[in-house]
């Protein structure tokens, strides 16, 4: 099952003023669903076109199952594209519109209507062939354009934001059904996208992208939980940050200053000193009665906002360090008994706490990226 | 002051406020451009409706209405457009150009278009430029060096028909690439890299999709350039060898110099319907092909806008 593997050595893309993509390494191994998740820019998309072949990188390596394509024009590469606004022919219908790709392959009559029938089958179309594109709803569209890419047998699908362009409820349901077919057929997808919670419910493993780098490469947990520079830990989900000075730092625990409270964090193999900043995220916040006892990683605050979203209570508490953190306490059911001006203790669990070095997002240093290597390598199977 | 002059004056000036009003409601029609645009319309359209009508007249006369027949159509035995050999050779000879014109300047105008829409480098811009020369040099300029050229360095091209369509193609091709670069940019590159992602060579994505979806743009810059072409007087004047390869417009001037009949008014209606038909069957094609796309960015509006050049 070697049939699906991308390797990426030292790619690079630089347009006329710009470095788009500079100088990416991944691997992807066959079967994987695996996402390029970053901000509109970060050079996610420059990298899936390199992979299709739309444009050719200014240096480096393309492995498709061991060979290099980087130089083979796309028509030659046997990976296929749901682009972002599908792309889907507007003079042919849906018929026709799957059956391109096996009429390229001069496939026999009989088995591109068996073959276009089961890929139409396969997503749930069955009975369209004769509608326009017109005629078809986003979701439908969308589920013609990839019919048209997985009726090839490609090894690899590459996806552009297929569901940046539907809305909010289509599209969870929508997550669910690529991610069922992804298991379905086995094959790699290679996934990119912005939303950060559609790469953490789908992906097997993502890579985190900011100008034309690589932040961090690891499964949706991993990458969420224990980001591993300021960028991703600010990029996915909310993160409350704060400026803190390292008191010492170790692989099994740090300890911090900030504004007079000494806090313990967890555990770093980055070399932190001097300035820092500290991570938390809201949902890992316990708020305390205000009479509470006072301990480890304990500080008081002053309720200064709550926000009703819903599922949970956002409580925004200024710190008596100074800084306003977000905390988020699960909507059970029972009254909500947080309210402007009123004193808090908050409770930072250690483990929920991180130390990451200061500046690391903005301009990521080489530090960084190599950390992310083993890890990618020892994820993969084989 | 009475109370019946301050009542008048109250009155009137509701009216002036309710006219106001009317012209500028900010949540109803934007009237005050509707009637601009009517003004417009009246005013262009009223001078052709008189040439019409009276290529319609009984009698010899342009200007005084008689009644209603089709002698300058066909009736009359000697002047009519139908039997004065002028007329007939000019009707002909311009639909002769504006045909040959169609056949050479729009595959040309298409390949030029594909091109330069495609070419990133060097000389791309330059060339852009260029090929918007025609559309604003003087027609004069352009007959007078045209002339010179057959006359001067070509001089295997005599004047004439010939030189007349290579005359036409020049300044029409254009239009051609204008119209088609306008509507490659607005269907852009997706549809190419889609087929070429589904295996299509360059030249299967450029025959089995590019041309399919680029239809419309080739019938409308057809249209458009055989409108031109009919309607053009300079370039054909000047390249003109006289006689049998003089066109309409040329035959229309020149009788106008001397004694006009409304058989000029007629041979001019002829020309007007036919190239309204032609363009009107451009405009039905390419609403045809593209009704099924969806509008982004106003690219259907802003190719509609290709049949004003004309």
């Amino acid at each position: 099952m070697a049939r699906g593997e991308i390797e990426l050595s030292k790619l690079r893309k630089d347009f006329a003023e710009v470095t788009a993509v500079d100088g990416i390494d991944l691997q992807v191994p066959a079967g994987e669903f695996f996402s390029l998740l970053g901000p509109s820019g970060c050079g996610k998309t420059t990298t899936l076109r390199m992979i299709a072949g739309f444009e050719r990188p200014t240096s480096g390596q393309i492995l498709l199952d061991g060979t290099d394509v980087a130089y083979t024009p796309p028509h030659q590469r046997n990976v296929n594209t749901v682009f972002q606004n599908y792309a889907l022919f507007p003079h042919l219908n849906v018929f026709d519109n799957i059956a391109f790709g096996l009429r390229r392959a001069k496939r026999p009559k009989a088995e591109i209507r068996e073959r276009v029938g089961k890929a139409l089958e396969l997503v749930q179309l069955g009975g369209y062939e004769k509608r326009k594109s017109s005629q078809l709803s986003g979701g439908q569209q969308q589920r013609v354009a990839l019919a048209r890419a997985l009726v090839l047998n490609p090894s690899v699908l590459l996806l552009d934001e297929p569901l940046g362009a539907l809305d909010a409820k289509l599209r969870k349901a929508l997550q669910i059904e690529l991610k069922s077919l992804q298991q379905e057929v086995g094959i790699t997808f290679l996934y990119v996208t912005h939303d950060q919670e559609e790469a953490l419910t789908m992906s097997d493993r993502l890579a985190v992208m900011n100008n034309g780098r690589v932040e961090q490469v690891g499964g949706p947990q991993d990458v969420y939980e224990d980001p591993e520079t300021l960028f991703v830990a600010d990029f996915l989900g909310v993160s409350n940050l704060m400026e803190a000075r390292v008191v010492s730092a170790g692989p099994t625990a740090c300890r911090v200053a900030l504004d007079g409270y000494e806090l313990e964090t967890r555990g770093t193999e980055q070399d932190v000193t001097g300035e820092a900043k500290i991570v938390i995220r809201p949902e890992r916040i316990e708020l305390e009665d205000h009479q509470a006892p006072a301990g480890q990683n304990r500080v008081p605050g002053m309720v200064e906002r709550v926000v009703y979203v819903g599922s949970a209570v956002q409580v925004i508490v200024r710190a008596a360090t100074g800084e306003p953190l977000q905390a988020l306490v699960q909507n059970t059911g029972t009254e909500i008994s947080y309210e402007q001006g009123m004193p808090v203790q908050l409770h930072l669990p250690v483990d929920a706490l991180r130390v990451l070095p200061s500046g690391i997002g903005d301009a990521p240093s080489l530090k960084a990226e190599e950390a992310e290597q083993p890890k990618g390598a020892e994820l993969a199977p084989g | 002051m009475t109370a019946v002059a301050e009542e008048r004056s109250r009155t009137q000036f509701s009216t002036g406020t309710r006219l106001r009003g009317w012209l500028r409601n900010p949540w109803g029609k934007p009237r005050f451009l509707v009637v601009i645009t009517w003004a417009y319309i009246l005013w262009s359209i009223v001078p052709v409706l008189i040439a019409v009508q009276f290529s319609f007249n009984a009698t010899r006369s342009r200007t005084v209405w008689d009644s209603f027949s089709f002698r300058w159509y066909w009736g009359d035995p000697v002047d009519s457009v139908w039997h004065d050999p002028t007329l007939r050779h000019a009707l002909l000879q311009s639909f002769k150009l504006a045909g040959a014109d169609v056949l050479i300047a729009v595959p040309i105008g298409l390949l030029l278009a594909l091109g330069l829409a495609r070419w990133h480098g060097r000389g791309s811009g330059a060339s852009n430029f260029i090929m918007l020369f025609p559309l604003v040099t003087p027609e004069i300029v352009m007959g007078v060096s045209l002339l010179l050229v057959f006359t001067e360095v070509f001089t295997f091209i005599h004047t004439g028909t010939l030189a007349q369509i290579l005359g036409h193609v020049t300044f029409s091709i254009s239009f051609v690439v204008v119209i088609v670069r306008g509507r490659l940019f607005s269907i852009g590159r997706q549809y190419e890299e889609a087929a070429a992602d589904l295996g299509a060579s360059p030249f299967v994505a450029l025959t089995r999709v590019l041309l399919p979806l680029l239809t419309p743009a080739i019938v409308a810059a057809a249209a458009v350039v055989f409108a031109i072409s009919a309607d053009d007087f300079v370039i054909s004047a000047w390249l003109s060898s006289g006689g049998p390869t003089d066109t309409v417009p040329i035959r229309i001037y020149s009788a106008t110099r001397a004694a006009p009949l409304p058989s000029v008014n007629a041979i001019a209606t002829i020309m007007m319907v036919a190239t309204l038909i032609i363009v009107a069957f451009g405009f039905l094609t390419w609403r045809f092909f593209t009704r099924g796309e969806r509008r982004t960015g106003g690219a259907a509006e802003d190719f509609g806008g290709a049949f004003n050049l004309s």
